[in-house]
Parts: structure tokens; C-alpha cells; sequence
């Protein structure tokens, strides 16, 4: 009886299940075309509802905190290196000769740096979502003082004598001198925009910080870059060198004699209609040659091949005999051995007006180039044993340092630095971000465009439909997982959509992610990547007098003069708290004659300060240039009224703006990513 | 976006009455004058100050004919081994005895360089422009204007740095940029206690701001609390100054420079001095000044240098040197007043012209920038 | 009989499976370790390298299978059905191979596959013309030539290249310049390299081209010196180098080593101390080749290793008195090519070219070229006229629609019409392709520097001109 209860049970188990199972699987399979824009993607719940999934619990169970190793210094002997941990926010003391970690200190919040000074008794870490510098005592093994830096704090350097710290503020681009005797900013220099890589040189009489964007310029005028060069014994602004058709000059570094000092960075294509990717006709990748002396020439040269590409050079290492150089290739997993008195004998023989000519030329490379190392994932800062015979590498999404033997060139065991052994979905999507190899011959990654998961300023010429037509300001990829559509137009509803087929016929032109690894980069697109705190305009999460003003502006009703302001033109309509913005499309007059008639999705509005050039088409160099010279119809928003100090309220209001967490947690104590 | 001025055309009338007036104001004779006022010269209850004033002279000018680019000097400023000489033309630089210009082409915001200061910690240069405000770091010009940031106006008369912060005085208010966190503050008649928004002269002191307010006096601000005060003058004649050292001698102020203590300030009617405590007042009929009509105003250590539209006045608040010339002939005197003494000395050549808008001194080199092009006097010992 | 219990039902599931297994390894047992290779008994001393006779489709040939762990066995004769078979090529998954057959003497050549686990074939192309050379592309479809007429006014006759599905069907053409296209093979990025000869207006020497599985971006991917012959396909070793066999203006045919990374200048003659001639290679081992090779012209071809690293030639893998050794491949897996995305739309009969500055030489334009022989008129030469003249930007620039799938060279003009540089090789752009060019340069390793064309700020210009339709209207009296 009780079996035929069972058997009754059973089958109407089954019955339910067979009926439910094709109208289910029917309205699954219309609900995952419509998210994936395609109708073959797996029915797999699990992409977006647990890999997407915003839930505490779940997130604890599918991530991991990974170490993710970013520079490196090694001490005079040898015998330590000490791996900068970004995303554990930890300097990691390790034996080499154990290949053991020894000591794991908390720094400040997402660090970037470190520098020993010359007795090796002390460590200088920057901690660049901190604004401050970790002084490391390193007889103790113990952070025993900060010092505070300007905004986003990487590169460092010590002066000649050791008794200035000079810091690269990312964020603020600037430089911070620091003298240690008071451990007191004691200025701060201008220098190109969204700096990174400094170096001083042998005879500490110049230093030279590189930037990683482009001035801002209007659209079609050629992209240049800011070398800025510091005399090293007055700390004032010797110099900026323009560096043409360049960016990304992420590290440099001098030869040890000081007769050139070498940088790596990438020649875009954004004034190219984006027709095609053979022959280097959207990115190429190099290093710049600066040299010292009378001539002074600044000489580029790609490192990548006719038909291979090198993507997102980080950082270079000279050799101490100053033969080789070692350039890491972050998109290409690659290390570059360079042969210095290579591109010596091509800088004598190379006349200044060929210079140009040679900065586009994809064969020279096969001059100088020595060997294209495999690393593991994602290379970043480099160090040399003093003595020049170990290179090592931080893999950042590998959590290893790599260490290479100079003089075989071959790679030996790396150092595991004891992270999780499980590669997550999102981590896995981390490491396709950061990777070249799915775009046709490896020619740019996703980072290549958007640096720090961000955007690179710059407005490329997608060509969508005829060549002139359209062009688009690099979009930021922060916490824009819930900010559906996407893309200027808003055509794709979902990243599924825009990271799918199309992306692939348009973009990488190779073959598109499969579907696994489409789950994976989107997961890590939609969660895993976060603001940095807004410690310039937001420090403490608490507006200023300015920005309560700009504040009620933004919400306000009635122009200044009582009449009630239509509500479509409203800021807050559009762009309404907590992600600012309303998720649709809108008409604010900005379209150009080129353009296709299309309504714009309305971006977001979160960190808007750090996103520089601004409008679809990024013809607004400053936010004030939205309204004083984009806003005369009152069309985006209602501004016409407003006085001088108005605006500039309303726009302190918007620099303001972080995203939804901000009102939540404070910024000084914001986690970073952890995937 | 239209930016909302309280005195639109009037001020608009104003600023080109004021420029234009640089170029064409013909100075008068003044020879007779000081001789007819040596006599009347100075507290007689005062003695001469112990250090002797600098006098300056071997005069060396500059035009469009032997190195700027165009006669019109507006500031000049010395810059360790290098001097910058802002023009209606742009940008002129003497280094290593070449003179090289700079103007929009190389990406300055504005050709009319109407004021100057260099950074003494970073070596930037800050250029007030008729067009914005440029940063220039050897090499790279940044320009802000009322369209791309929060600066207040594009009409700079009046550029200070001070620490990490830039002030400028514009005609639609004083603005202050700091240069770390990227952000301008903006002072006008909404926010300050001034008449209305132009504003003529910024100069700091450790502590203080001080704002050069027209029809406002002088507008007072207090770094530390953010807290202003402003002097007017008390007796609020237009015409003459009522009550002698009342307090600022004329609310239509254009220019104020603070240094050793003491605040000098410049209006287009008289001289007054600050000490923090009195104001004293003075006037070309019962001092040394060579003009009630003034530029522009440079406090170096103890001593004021004046540029007026007949000459260079220099003061320690006693003593005058004063510096005229007669264009044509490119001679001129300087008249040194200590006390009751004169002296007038024939000086050839001498200043560029009469009409000085624009001083600056380091060690024994005085450089005046003036309608006619800038003159380089060394210190006479 | 058994008791009744939840896991009895599991009895049946596990039956099924047990059987499935069982039939699963009654299957044929593969070629899967042995080499496949075609041979030839006939003249293959004298190929006709433009109608591909005796070269890429050889009379009585056949294809075999030896089983390099029994070299005792004998010969598998794969094509025993056919009259002749050659040009073997294996599936990525080892499991079938395609090759081109005539099944009786005076057939057309088509294109076969063949299961190699059953060794039954089936017949894709249907063709009148002969179907030679197929090679896979990734999602079940395949390249190969196909002879057909490409000159339309002179019934000249060439090979095109043609994609299609495995089963024959969506055949597509990539190929529509007046050059004849032999031997293609897919390289891992996803395009076809083949040897493509421009046969109008007079025959030129064979080079590399390469493009992508539907035809857009063709372009040259490898030029041989003066005289010298591209023998066969190449074929991409593991470490990035891609490899063939040429033969020298006298006629030794050497294996040829070039960079894929830098294919135009990094060509290695890897078997010059080698006396005799290669006349085929393929992929073995970890840097090791099968090579057909003979010391003397007089011998047969015979199948040998040749290491790529040592340079150094083998002992025989087989040899044989009756039978030429052509082309040997081993069957194995191997990794699937990229499967290329396309940007061709059907519907649009129009493709877009832009180009940077026609001025652009291996030098900057403004310090090589003066003023007297600057070009700034570009004219557009079809098959048999004119098909456009136009000035050009200031900056040299130029963008035009021109008609899909139509053959065209390019020469730039004075202002006097005085011809500065060209004509071009032919170009053709697919239905919606847009493609770039720097300029006539003569260095392809330049990247374009990064500036606005002037040209894309307009419109298009209409190639050919609109006054060019009406006269071709005109002529067709539509």
C-alpha cells in the first residue's frame, strides 16, 4: 500500500514534471535569448543568478581573496623580495631562498608600490585608494608610520641623497615631494595626466614621470602625451616633452649609465575609422627611447610584430650591464628580452626625421627583440637581483611571481605566494579582461581601452556604419553592473549582448567568447569591478558646504527666478540617486551632424569627476563644457539661470558623486575587488 | 550656459575704457611739479628712514623693435636667471640675453598678458590673460577659462600664488584655485563684502587674502577661518578724501601688495599704506607720488614701487625715488626725496614711457613694464 | 525473481550503458598514428603550375595510409574507387580526411571526404569545373579552388577560392581578382593562406596571399625572389613558423622556413646543404616534418623526417620503387583554427576603402616626395576601363564605395594625369567589407600613423562614378 503510495507519488511527480518542463524550459530558453541577444547560450541559471548575484552569502561562497601581486622590490642581497599585494592590501615579505612568504603586513588600501630605501632598512609602500605612503621598518618587519600623498598615490623614487621621497599621484596627476626629515608634503608638481612610472636618474639630477592619458584635445587633433621631466636637485619642472600618437607610458626606467632612460607605451588608432585590425590599424604596442645628452631624442619603437601583437606593456627593467631590457607584457603573458645595444646602433644610424617614420614600422622590432618569454597570467612590475641574473615578475592574476634566469632565459619555478588554488568565475573573467588573446592576433585587450577596468579618455573612430560617422568616448566599466543598457545608444540591453557576436564581428574580429567564458567576463564586468573611493572630492562621505548647494540645485524644481522647471529637465529625473541614473534613453541635443540619429542611454553618473572627456562623443573636455558651451538650449538639463557660482556648486555636487555604497560605507575603509 | 554678471554693459564699458586708456593716456610734464612740491614734501616731524632707498638706473628698453612682441607691456616678472614680460602680443621671455614669445599658437589661452606670478615652489608660471588664466610648466600650457572650470571670469587683472593655491582677480569676481584638489572658490558681491564682482588686485600675506575690490576698498580674507572684512574708506568721498589717513584713501581700488607687515594699496586716486593697525594715506600734491593715478603696485621688503601713468614712484613710506621721462626724447630724472631733501638727477636713457603698468625687482634689477615696452634698471651704488 | 528495491531500477540504465560501450568499441578502429600520403606513379617532373596539371591535380595518383608502427604492413590504398585522388587533408578531430578525386579518367576533380574510422566516402562538390585543394575551416566547412572562368570578356580561365559547408551545401565564392588560386591551407588565426598568381593583364609570379575565410582582407603574406616556385601548401609548425617547399630558379626545391610573426622577412632556406629535392611537408613530431624528398632528379620522391631544428634529414620512414611519395600528412588531432567572425552582408553590393595618404612611401610623403611628383588624382582601373578618376584630399587621403565582389588596381595621377605610382595588384572588396590602406607604400610592415583621414569627414565617393553606370547602362541598354 505504502509502495503504491510511492509509485502514485512518483508518477505524479513526473507527470508534474513533464508538464511544467517544456513550458519552463520554453520560457527559460525566450528569457535567456532576450538577455543574450542570441538563442543558442546554455540554460544555464547559474551565469547570471549566482555569478552575477549581489548576495553576501553568495558572493562569500563563489569568490576567493586572491593576492594579486602587482610590483616588486628585491633587497641588495638577494635574499628578500618584498611583493606589493593589491588586492589584500598587504606588502608580502618573501625568502628567496625558501621561496616562502615570511611576513604578510596590512597597508593601506589597494597599494601600488614599493621602494627600499639604499641601506634596505626601510620600505616606502604607496596605497593609492588610501592617499597615504606605509612606512615599513624592515629590521621589525612592522609599518611603523604614513605619510600623506596626494590623490592615488603609485610610483615612487627617492631623491640622490635619500632624504626626499618623491611620489606619483595617480589621480591628482601630479607629484608629491616629500621631504622625510619631517615627513611633510613639502610640494607638489604638475605633471601629464593620470600618471604612474617614475625614475630617477643615475647622477639624480633628472627624474621623469610618465602619464598614462592623453592631454584632452578636440577630436581629429593628434594625441599626445605628457613626459614630464624634474630637475632632481631644485624638484621644480625642468620639461614636459610631448609624446606623440602615445599613451599608456606606464614605467620607465634608466640605463645604468644614464645614456637613455626607456618607457613602455602603447600607439593607438583612435582617429582611424576601426576597419580592420590587420596591419596594426587599432593598436600597437612599444617602448619609448628617451635620450640623454645633447641630442635629447625621443625615439619610439613598436615591440610588436606584423602579424603578433604585444599587448599593454607595463613595466621595464634594465640589466646592470645595461645590455638588456626586460619589458613585461601584461596583455600577452609575455616577457620581452630587448637588446639594448640593439636600439643604441638604431638610434646612431636613425636620422630625426625618420624618426616618425620608424615609431610605425612593425619590422623593426625583429631587430632588437631577443626572446618573447611565456609568464604566467597577467606580468606586471619587474625587479632585478642586483647582481642581474633573476628577473622577477609579479603575475598578478597567476598570484606568483614568475622568476626568470637571465642568462638562460628560461623560466624557473615560480614562487607561489599561497593564494587560493581556485580559479573563480569571476576571477577567470579577471584574467580574459586582462588578456589579449581573444581579439585577432592579440592585438588589445578589453584593459588596453579601459586601464584600471576604467576608460582611457580617448574617442575612437568605431566607424559603425560609414567611417566618418559616430565616434565614441571611451565608456568606464566601474560598477556599471547595474546600469543596464548599454553602449552610448543604449542598444544592448545586457553585457551578455555587448560582449556577444557582435562584439566579436566588430571588435575583436576572431572568433567570439564561448559561452562559458562570456559567463565569466561578464560576471567579472558586472560585480568585480569597484570605484576607487572619491578621496578628492568625497573623502569622508560628508558633501561640503559647496556641494550641499550644488545638492539642492541638482533637485531643485523652480529656476532661480520661481518658474517650475519641466520635470523632464531636471537633473534628477534622468540621473536619480541611488545610481544617477534612470536606466533610459534620452535626447540632450548633443547629437552631431555625424552621428546617426540615436537617443543616448543615459550614463551614470558615479566617480563622473575621473571620466574626462565628457558627452558621447567626449566633446566636452571639462563638465563645466557640458553646459557653458554644450547647455545653451537647456536641453540637458535646465542650467541657463544659473550663475557662475551656481555651476560651480552644482558641479562640486557631481564630483561628489560616487556610487550607490558611497552613502553606505565610508570610502577609507571601501574593500577592494577581490576576484 | 550664459554666466550672469549684476553690471553687465557697464562693466564691459568699463574694462575697454580702462585697457584702451593704457595705450593712449599722454603722461604731462611733471618736472615742474616736483619742483613746485619739494618744498611741502613729508611729515616734517619724521626723519628719513636709516636705510637708504634704492635708486636705479642705466636704464635698458625693450620694444617690438629689439625683442617683444609688441610695445604694450602689461607685467613684468623676474624669474631667477630668466625675465617674463607679458604683452598684448603674448608672451616674451629674455633667457641667456635671447628673448623668445609665446602666444596662442603655443598654447597659451590669450595674448593679452595682463598679470603674473611664478610659483616659487614649483616654478609654474600663472599668466592672468584678457582670455583666462594659463598654467605654464616649462613647456606645457594649461589653461583655465569661465567655459572649462569654475574660474570666475576670463578678464584677469591679477594673479598671487600662494602655497598651493592661485588667486586671481577677474572682472566677475576673485577666484581661488586650489591646485591639489583641482577646485576654484569664487568671491563676489554674493559672497564677499564687495560692491560688485570686479575685482582689480589679489595679494597674500602668511595669514590674509587681500582683495582689490572696485568701489569695494579692500576685502580682507582670513585663510584660516575663511571670514572676510573689508575696508572702505570711511569718509566715502568720491571727489577727494575727506579725513587724511582715515583709512583707504579712495573704495575704487586697483591693485594692493602686502610684504614686511605692510599692505600697500593702490587705487586710481591715491596711495594708502596698512600697517595693520593705521592707514595712512598718500597723494602726488602732499607726498613724494608721482601720480594719484595707479596701475599697479609691487611691495618688495620695506619699499612700495608705484607704476602710474607719470612715472614709477617708489616709497618706504618717507623717502621717494620717483622715475619719469620724456618719451620722445627718451630722457628723463629721477627725483630722489628724502625729507625735505631733492635731488633730481637727468637719467639717459631712462624709462620706456611714463604710462608704467607693471614692476617687478629682484636683487639690483628693477624691470617696469610700461605702454611703450619694458625698461631693465640696475641697482645704483 | 529480483527483490523489489529503488536501485532495481537502475538495472536497465546500467544494461543500456554496458551496451552503448560495447557498441562504441565494435566501431572501425581508425587511422588515428598512421600517415597518409598520396603518390604518384606518372610525370611529376613537369607541372603546370597555371592550370594546376600534374601539380595540384595529378593523374593517377592516389592516397594511401602506412602504418608507421609496421612499416612491414603493406599499403592501405585509401582511393581504390578512383581513377586519381590527391591534396589530403585531415579533420582537426583526426577522424576524416577531405581530398580532391576524379573517379574515372576525363571526370572533373571534385572535392571528397572521407570517414576514416569506416574508410567510406561521399562526394561534396558537384561541380563542372575542377574542385582541387580542400582544406577544413572551423564550423564544419571547408576551402578550395575551383576552376572556373575569371576573365568574363576573354573566357580566360583560372582557379577561384570557394568556401562551402562539409555537406556541400551554402557554397560560397572569396575570390573574384583575375589570379588563379592554388594549395590553401587554414592557419590557426583563422585565415587561409594559398598561392595566389595574378593572371591579368599578363602572368605574374606566384606569391602568398592570405585572407580571411570569407574572403575580406586579402592580402600579401609571402613573395619569393625572382623565378623561384611555390611548390606546395604550407603548413603552420607549432612554434609559430610557417613552412613549404620552394623551388630556386634552377629548380632545387628546398623546404622554406618563414616567421608567421613576420612572414615577408624571415625566410630561412632550412634544407640548402641538403643535396636533392623536397617536394612536400607536413607536421610530424615536436620540430620534425614528414618530407617527401629524392637526392637525384632521376629517383622517386620517398618519405623521410626532416627535423626543423637540427636541419637535418631522417633515415626513410618508406620508400617505394613504383610510387612517387607526394604529400604525407599524419593523422592526429590538432587544434581547431579561430573560427573568424565576418563582417559580410549579402545584402549591401557595396564596400568601403579608405586610404591615409597615397602620397605615403616607406618615407614621410612631405620629406620624399617634392611638390613636381606629388600625386592628387587617384584613377580606378577596372577589367577593361576607367572606372573612376578623382582628386584626392589634401592630405592624400581617400574613401570610396566601390561595387562588391568587382575586381580593380588603383594609380595615382599628377596634376598633369601624368602617372605617379602604379597601377596597383588587384584588389576586390566583399559586400559590406570595409578596408583601409596607408598608401602606396611599398614597405606592408607600416602601421598608419594615427590621424583623420581628411576623405571620411565626407561622404563616400561612388566607384564607379556615377557617370561610369550610365554608360554601362547604357551599354546593357537596361
Amino acid at each position: 500500500m505504502k509502495n503504491a503510495k510511492r509509485k502514485t507519488l512518483l508518477w505524479m511527480l513526473i507527470l508534474f514534471g513533464v508538464i511544467i518542463y517544456f513550458p519552463g524550459r520554453m520560457l527559460a530558453r525566450h528569457h535567456v535569448n532576450d538577455k543574450t541577444a542570441v538563442t543558442d547560450h546554455p540554460l544555464k541559471c547559474t551565469s547570471c543568478h549566482v555569478y552575477t548575484s549581489k548576495n553576501k552569502f553568495v558572493t562569500s561562497l563563489i569568490n576567493e581573496d586572491y593576492y594579486s601581486p602587482f610590483n616588486i622590490a628585491v633587497s641588495h642581497d638577494g635574499s628578500r623580495l618584498y611583493v606589493v599585494a593589491q588586492d589584500t592590501d598587504e606588502l608580502l615579505i618573501v625568502d628567496t631562498e625558501s621561496n616562502v612568504v615570511l611576513h604578510q603586513l596590512k597597508v593601506g588600501v589597494h597599494p601600488h608600490s614599493v621602494i627600499l630605501n639604499k641601506a634596505n632598512t626601510l620600505a616606502y609602500v604607496s596605497n593609492q585608494w588610501s592617499d597615504y605612503i606605509s612606512v615599513i621598518d624592515l629590521a621589525v618587519s612592522k609599518v611603523t608610520d604614513t605619510i600623506k600623498t596626494g590623490n592615488g598615490p603609485s610610483g615612487l623614487t627617492l631623491s640622490a641623497d635619500g632624504s626626499f621621497l618623491q611620489v606619483v599621484n595617480t589621480y591628482g596627476s601630479d607629484l608629491s615631494v616629500i621631504d622625510l626629515s619631517t615627513k611633510e608634503e613639502l610640494k607638489r608638481l604638475g605633471t601629464g595626466s593620470d600618471p604612474t612610472g617614475t625614475a630617477l636618474s643615475p647622477d639624480g639630477k633628472k627624474l621623469y614621470v610618465t602619464s598614462r592619458r592623453s592631454k584632452i584635445v578636440p577630436y581629429g587633433e593628434p594625441l599626445v602625451s605628457d613626459l614630464t621631466e624634474i630637475n632632481g636637485e631644485t624638484l621644480r619642472v625642468g620639461e614636459h616633452h610631448n609624446i606623440e600618437e602615445a599613451y599608456m607610458m606606464e614605467n620607465i626606467t634608466f640605463t645604468p649609465s644614464g645614456d637613455l632612460a626607456m618607457m613602455t607605451l602603447i600607439r593607438p588608432k583612435n582617429l582611424i575609422p576601426s576597419v580592420q585590425i590587420e596591419g596594426g590599424w587599432m593598436m600597437t604596442h612599444g617602448i619609448g627611447v628617451i635620450e640623454q645628452g645633447e641630442n635629447g631624442r625621443i625615439i619610439q619603437l613598436l615591440t610588436d610584430e606584423p602579424n603578433s601583437y604585444y599587448s599593454d606593456p607595463f613595466d621595464i627593467v634594465v640589466s646592470p650591464d645595461g645590455k638588456r631590457a626586460y619589458v613585461s607584457n601584461s596583455g600577452a603573458d609575455r616577457i620581452t628580452v630587448i637588446s639594448v645595444d640593439s636600439i643604441r646602433a638604431i638610434l646612431k644610424e636613425t636620422p630625426k626625421e625618420e624618426l616618425k617614420n620608424i615609431a610605425n614600422n612593425l619590422g623593426v622590432s625583429s631587430r632588437f627583440v631577443i626572446k618573447r618569454v611565456p609568464t604566467g597570467a597577467n606580468p606586471k612590475g619587474l625587479a632585478l637581483s642586483e647582481d642581474g641574473k633573476k628577473l622577477y615578475i609579479a603575475e598578478q592574476l597567476e598570484d606568483k611571481i614568475g622568476v626568470l634566469d637571465t642568462e638562460s632565459l628560461q623560466m624557473e619555478a615560480p614562487i607561489d605566494l599561497g593564494g587560493p588554488s581556485r580559479i573563480t568565475v569571476a576571477r577567470q573573467g579577471r584574467r580574459l579582461f586582462n588578456n589579449a588573446g581573444h581579439t585577432f592576433q592579440k592585438q588589445y585587450a578589453c584593459y588596453t581601452c579601459h586601464p584600471d577596468h576604467h576608460e582611457d579618455g580617448l574617442v575612437y573612430n568605431m566607424a559603425g556604419k560609414d567611417m566618418g560617422r559616430n565616434v565614441t568616448n571611451t565608456q568606464s566599466l566601474r560598477e556599471i553592473g547595474d546600469t543596464p543598457p548599454f553602449k552610448w545608444n543604449g542598444k544592448n540591453q545586457t553585457i551578455y549582448k555587448q560582449d556577444g557576436m557582435r562584439f566579436s564581428t566588430v571588435l575583436t574580429r576572431t572568433e567570439q567568447f564561448s559561452y562559458d567564458d562570456l559567463d565569466a567576463i561578464t560576471a567579472y564586468i558586472k560585480r568585480g569591478i569597484k570605484y576607487p573611493p572619491n578621496l578628492m572630492y568625497n573623502p569622508h562621505g560628508e558633501l561640503t558646504e559647496s556641494q550641499q548647494r550644488g545638492k539642492e540645485i541638482y533637485n531643485r524644481t523652480k529656476d532661480n527666478f520661481g518658474n517650475v522647471i519641466p520635470e523632464n529637465n531636471r537633473c534628477y529625473t534622468c540621473h536619480p540617486a541611488p545610481l544617477y541614473s534612470n536606466l533610459r534613453t534620452a535626447d540632450v541635443s548633443t547629437l552631431a551632424v555625424t552621428d546617426d540619429s540615436i537617443l543616448f542611454d543615459t550614463p551614470h553618473l558615479g566617480n563622473i569627476y575621473a571620466s574626462p572627456p565628457y558627452l558621447h562623443d567626449g566633446r566636452a573636455a571639462t563638465l563645466e563644457e557640458i553646459w557653458t558651451v554644450y547647455g545653451e538650449d537647456n536641453k540637458h538639463g535646465y542650467v541657463n539661470d544659473l550663475t557662475k557660482m551656481q555651476l560651480n556648486d552644482l558641479i562640486d555636487y557631481l564630483k561628489s558623486l560616487g556610487g550607490p555604497e558611497q552613502e553606505e560605507i565610508s570610502s577609507q575603509t571601501q574593500e577592494t575587488a577581490s576576484f | 550656459m550664459k554666466i550672469h554678471l549684476k553690471y553687465p554693459t557697464l562693466l564691459v564699458l568699463f574694462v575697454m575704457l580702462v585697457i584702451s586708456s593704457w595705450g593712449f593716456v599722454q603722461p604731462k610734464e611733471r618736472t615742474e611739479f616736483i619742483k613746485d612740491t619739494s618744498k611741502t614734501y613729508g611729515d616734517k616731524n619724521q626723519t628719513a628712514s636709516e636705510k637708504p632707498m634704492p635708486i636705479y638706473g642705466n636704464w635698458i628698453s625693450y620694444d617690438s623693435k629689439n625683442g617683444l612682441p609688441g610695445d604694450k607691456a602689461y607685467c613684468v616678472k623676474i624669474d631667477g636667471d630668466r625675465v617674463l614680460v607679458g604683452t598684448h602680443e603674448g608672451l616674451a621671455v629674455l633667457e641667456n640675453g635671447n628673448w623668445k614669445t609665446y602666444t596662442t599658437e603655443d598654447g597659451l589661452t590669450h595674448n593679452g598678458i595682463l598679470a603674473m606670478d611664478v610659483d616659487p615652489l614649483t616654478g609654474d608660471v600663472w599668466l592672468g590673460t584678457m582670455g583666462g588664466l594659463s598654467r605654464w610648466s616649462t613647456g606645457k600650457f594649461e589653461n583655465y577659462t569661465q567655459m572649462n572650470s569654475g574660474m570666475p571670469n576670463d578678464l584677469i587683472y591679477a594673479v598671487t600664488c600662494d602655497g598651493k593655491d592661485v588667486w586671481v582677480a577677474t572682472g566677475g569676481g576673485a577666484g581661488c584655485y586650489d591646485t591639489y584638489t583641482r577646485k576654484w572658490e569664487i568671491f563676489t558681491e554674493e559672497n564677499a563684502p564687495m560692491h560688485e564682482p570686479w575685482t582689480y588686485g589679489v595679494c597674500a600675506s602668511d595669514d590674509k587674502i587681500y582683495i582689490a575690490a572696485w568701489g569695494g576698498g579692500i576685502i580682507e580674507y582670513t585663510k584660516k577661518t575663511k571670514k572676510f572684512r573689508d575696508y572702505v574708506d570711511p569718509d566715502g568721498n568720491m571727489e577727494i578724501d575727506l579725513f587724511p589717513d582715515d583709512g583707504v584713501v579712495h573704495d575704487i581700488t586697483t591693485g594692493a601688495s602686502w610684504s614686511n607687515g605692510m599692505l600697500w594699496v593702490a587705487t586710481y586716486f591715491g596711495l594708502s599704506r596698512y600697517d595693520g593697525v593705521h592707514w595712512k594715506g598718500y597723494f602726488d600734491h602732499d607726498s613724494g607720488l608721482t601720480s594719484n593715478f595707479i596701475n599697479y603696485i609691487k611691495a618688495k621688503d620695506d619699499i612700495a614701487f608705484i607704476c602710474t601713468d607719470q612715472g614709477l614712484s617708489t616709497t618706504d613710506g618717507k623717502n621717494w625715488v620717483n622715475y619719469t621721462t620724456n618719451e620722445n626724447l627718451r630722457k628723463g630724472k629721477t627725483i630722489i626725496i628724502n625729507g625735505d631733501d631733492k635731488k633730481v638727477m637727468a637719467t639717459s636713457p631712462s624709462l620706456a614711457h611714463n604710462f608704467t603698468i607693471g614692476v617687478d625687482v629682484e636683487g639690483d634689477e628693477i624691470w617696469v613694464a610700461t605702454s611703450k615696452g619694458v625698461s631693465h634698471g640696475h641697482l645704483m651704488k | 525473481m529480483f527483490k523489489k528495491s529503488p536501485y532495481t531500477s537502475f538495472i536497465p540504465l546500467l544494461a543500456i550503458i554496458v551496451l552503448v560501450i560495447s557498441v562504441q568499441s565494435c566501431k572501425p578502429r581508425s587511422l588515428e598514428g598512421m600517415i597518409v600520403m598520396s603518390q604518384s606513379q606518372g610525370d611529376i617532373d613537369s607541372p603546370d603550375y597555371l592550370s594546376g596539371n600534374r601539380w595540384r591535380h595529378i593523374p593517377e595518383s592516389r592516397i594511401v595510409a602506412l602504418n608507421v608502427n609496421s612499416p612491414e604492413e603493406p599499403l592501405s590504398v585509401l582511393t581504390k574507387d578512383f581513377q586519381s585522388a590527391c591534396a589530403p587533408k585531415i579533420s582537426y578531430d583526426g577522424n576524416s580526411m577531405l581530398f580532391a578525386a576524379q573517379q574515372n579518367k576525363n571526370d572533373v576533380w571534385q572535392i571528397w571526404e572521407m570517414d576514416l574510422h569506416n574508410l567510406k566516402t561521399r562526394q561534396i562538390t558537384s561541380s563542372d569545373g575542377n574542385c582541387i585543394d580542400p582544406d577544413y575551416l572551423p564550423g564544419d566547412r571547408m576551402v578550395f579552388s575551383k576552376h572556373e572562368i575569371i576573365n568574363v570578356a576573354t573566357k580566360e580561365k583560372g582557379y577561384t577560392l570557394y568556401t562551402s559547408n562539409l555537406d556541400g551545401s551554402n557554397l560560397a565564392r572569396i575570390t573574384y581578382d583575375p589570379s588563379t588560386y592554388f594549395a590553401s591551407t587554414v592557419l590557426n588565426d583563422g585565415r587561409v593562406v594559398t598561392i595566389g598568381r595574378t593572371l591579368i593583364p599578363e602572368v605574374k609570379d606566384a606569391k602568398l596571399m592570405i585572407m580571411r575565410p570569407d574572403g575580406t582582407k586579402q592580402q600579401l603574406f609571402y613573395q619569393s625572389e625572382a623565378n623561384h616556385h611555390l611548390q606546395g601548401r604550407v603548413w603552420e609548425m607549432d612554434e609559430g613558423s610557417i613552412v613549404f617547399v620552394e623551388a630556386d630558379a634552377n629548380n632545387e626545391m628546398d623546404i622554406t622556413s618563414i616567421s608567421y610573426n613576420r612572414p615577408l622577412h624571415s625566410k630561412v632556406n632550412m634544407t640548402s646543404h641538403i643535396k636533392g629535392d623536397f617536394y612536400a611537408i607536413s607536421p610530424y613530431q615536436e620540430n620534425k616534418v614528414l618530407a617527401s624528398y629524392r637526392s637525384d632528379k632521376e629517383g622517386r620522391f620517398a618519405l623521410y623526417g626532416f627535423n626543423t631544428q637540427s636541419h637535418e634529414l631522417g633515415t626513410p620512414i618508406y620508400k617505394d620503387g613504383e610510387y612517387h611519395v607526394l604529400e604525407a600528412v599524419p593523422v592526429v588531432k590538432r587544434d581547431r583554427p579561430k573560427k573568424l567572425p565576418s563582417e559580410i552582408d549579402l545584402n549591401v553590393k557595396t564596400a568601403l576603402l579608405v586610404c591615409q595618404d597615397i602620397n605615403y612611401s616607406n618615407k614621410q610623403s612631405n620629406d620624399s616626395t617634392t611638390l613636381t611628383n606629388r600625386a592628387n588624382k587617384l584613377e580606378i582601373l577596372g577589367m577593361d576601363e576607367t572606372m573612376a578618376t578623382f582628386e584626392t584630399e589634401e592630405d592624400g587621403s581617400f574613401y570610396i564605395k566601390v561595387q562588391a565582389d568587382t575586381p580593380f588596381r588603383m594609380q595615382t595621377l599628377d596634376g598633369n594625369d601624368n602617372v605617379v605610382k602604379g597601377p596597383s595588384s588587384w584588389l576586390y572588396l566583399r559586400p559590406n567589407e570595409r578596408r583601409g590602406c596607408i598608401g602606396c607604400h611599398e614597405n606592408r610592415e607600416l602601421v598608419p600613423k594615427n590621424a583623420q583621414p581628411l576623405a571620411v569627414r565626407k561622404d563616400p565617393i561612388p566607384v564607379p562614378s556615377p557617370k561610369e553606370i550610365d554608360s554601362l547602362k547604357r551599354d546593357l541598354k537596361m
